[in-house]
């Protein structure tokens, strides 16, 4: 295993029922996943519902009993050190829920306890999660979705957790909200600190991801950092000019070509620079490039013959 | 155990023990009044009639000696009630209750074993139901010396009669733990045990009422509660013993069984 890997998965399963004739066929949860996470890297965690990212990391975080294959967090074994291995870690979960009959400050206070830990970002999480006095002092069975959310998010990260597990953390968040996270995020990385968290928001994980592990079907198909992925999507373009069209067709990277009068539509795949030398010689009236999105590397990934980059 | 999980259980349920505990000190106050203002009325009337007298003999009690109206009190069902709540309810709410609703889920994220969840929430529960027998017996002495039949009874064997029933009520205790690490959801970490209680419950009442079919009380764990006998100083050792046996093979089932059951997602 890397020194420097905050998680590591080898090889790890996760099968329900086919133990008998009355617990039905057997169910791949989890395949053979094998995923290193460094220290220090914001590390996405993408797929539909039921790809097996919840399965995932309730095994890492213990929940679960992986069928096989092996797992570590911070260098211990998920099995038989998870005690240890939730000391250093801060995990929101999807959907989170607390004792309705206690105050927002309340829950803070008893989970800090049970950690056993001091909250030192605790003041700063609030203050830039705008949550007031007020807010902390109500009950939480009247908080909305959003404020139970901060709470949450808080939870897990006032006692400056070495590894942030979160699933789905931007969940209710307004935008304001969303962009006073994701700058959170950013400064726990740049203090040292490793987050690993799922997500159905592409354009959250394109915005402050390292890198992307994206599963189907419970299997591993794609694990790369977010730009070599978006490098390799398609791009469409829109060429409008003037004069003699330019000749694209043996262009590297362009495909779907279609040639109209003093217009040019294609997309590119990888890099443009070619596409730009080839109409280097062109009146151009505008040009559309759309940037490459991580939802169309995501989506590509789901079409039948999918093959990683 | 954990002293802050633990805390955070008796502030959360102190309200629900509150209450059952009110119920039964106002229960534990009526039977010996009952006894002192009708039971010798109740004796002679009922003396002469087998049927009234077998009838009476509702779980080993009776109405006309104090011993037997206390024990009639301690196995009535409206004691089994606000017993139960803590016996049966507390249990469900505090594994598969908590689990259902994702809170347990919150906890276990901390540096805190599955089994020290179990351990402190059972201590808990056993610690309730240990105050509410309590209360319930203390309400008894307090009500036959207000109501003069004090010298009556023998208050040097109602710890013997408070073990008895905190047996019983730690198995149930148990079983219902068991049946709640068992299970994500709350309606069969309640139904489970419940079905037991009452179905047992229910055999008790008929063979101690029906003396032809008396053998099937063997099959109850009320059975091994015997109040007026523990009162009287004639408790079967074994009884107790059975008791404890059963609260020691549910709690060890639970012991093992709860840290190697997959905890999928809350539903």
């Amino acid at each position: 295993m890397s020194e420097t890997a905050a998680i590591r998965t080898a090889g790890l399963g996760k099968t329900y029922g086919g133990r008998g004739p009355r617990s039905g066929p057997p169910v791949h949860a989890l395949r053979d996943l094998s995923i290193e996470v460094q220290r220090g890297e914001i590390f996405g965690f993408l797929g539909p519902n039921g790809a097996g990212k919840s399965t995932t990391i309730r095994i890492l975080m213990g929940f679960l009993h992986a069928t096989h294959g092996d797992a570590e967090v911070l260098g211990r074994d998920v099995r038989t050190d998870g005690l240890a291995i939730r000391a250093e870690v801060g995990y929101l979960p999807g959907g989170i829920a607390f004792p309705d009959s206690l105050s927002g400050e309340a829950v803070l206070d008893y989970l800090a306890r049970i950690h056993g830990r001091p909250a030192p970002l605790r003041e700063q999480l609030i203050e830039r999660l705008e949550l007031s006095r007020t807010d902390l002092r109500r009950l939480v069975r009247d908080y909305s979705r959003g404020m139970r959310q901060k709470i949450g998010i808080i939870q897990a990260m006032q006692h400056d957790p070495e590894l942030l597990v979160l699933d789905e953390p931007s969940e209710g968040l307004d935008p304001l909200m969303q962009r006073a996270f994701y700058e959170l995020l950013e400064e726990r990385r740049a203090a040292g600190r490793t987050i690993f968290f799922s997500s159905h928001v592409l354009s959250e994980v394109e915005r402050i991801c390292d890198r992307v592990a994206i599963i189907r079907g419970g299997e591993l198909v794609a694990l790369s950092a977010v730009e070599t992925l978006l490098a390799h999507r398609r791009r469409v373009v829109d060429l409008r000019f003037d004069g003699p069209a330019p000749d694209l067709a043996a262009v590297p990277g362009v495909i779907d070509l279609v040639v109209g009068e003093g217009r040019i539509g294609c997309a590119i795949e990888g890099e443009v620079a070619p596409f730009l030398a080839a109409i280097a010689g062109t009146a151009v009236r505008d040009l559309v490039i759309e940037p490459a999105r991580l939802e169309d590397a995501f989506l590509s990934f789901y079409e039948p013959a999918a093959v990683a980059p | 155990m954990n002293r802050v999980l633990f805390g955070r259980i008796v502030a959360a349920n102190r309200l629900r023990v509150a209450l059952s505990a009110l119920g039964l000190a106002a229960w534990g106050l009526v039977l010996p009044v009952v006894y002192a203002a009708f039971g010798r009325e109740v004796g002679a009337f009922v003396r002469g009639n087998p049927l009234l007298e077998q009838f009476s003999r509702f779980g080993d009690g009776d109405l006309f000696s104090l011993h037997g109206t206390i024990a009639i009190g301690f196995i009535h069902p409206f004691a089994l009630l606000l017993l139960g709540i803590t016996a049966v309810g507390f249990p469900a709410i505090a594994i598969a209750g908590e689990r259902q609703r994702g809170t347990l889920e919150v906890l276990l994220a901390r540096p805190i074993s599955r089994r020290t969840v179990y351990l402190t929430s059972f201590v808990a529960g056993a610690l309730f139901l240990a105050i509410l027998l309590a209360v319930l017996l203390a309400a008894n002495i307090v009500s036959a010396t207000l109501a003069g039949v004090g010298p009556e009874l023998a208050v040097g064997n109602m710890p013997l009669l408070w073990l008895n029933g905190w047996l019983l009520y730690l198995a149930i205790l148990s079983i219902s733990f068991a049946a709640s690490v068992s299970s994500d959801r709350l309606a069969p970490a309640i139904g489970v045990p419940l079905a037991i209680v009452l179905v047992s419950y229910v055999i008790d009442a008929l063979g101690s009422i029906w003396p032809d079919i008396s053998w099937i009380r063997d099959w109850s764990i009320f059975h091994l509660v015997k109040a007026q006998s523990a009162l009287d100083g004639t408790l079967p050792p074994a009884d107790p013993a059975i008791l404890a046996l059963i609260a020691v093979v549910a709690f060890g089932y639970a012991w093992v069984i709860f840290p190697r059951r997959d905890l999928a997602a809350p539903s």
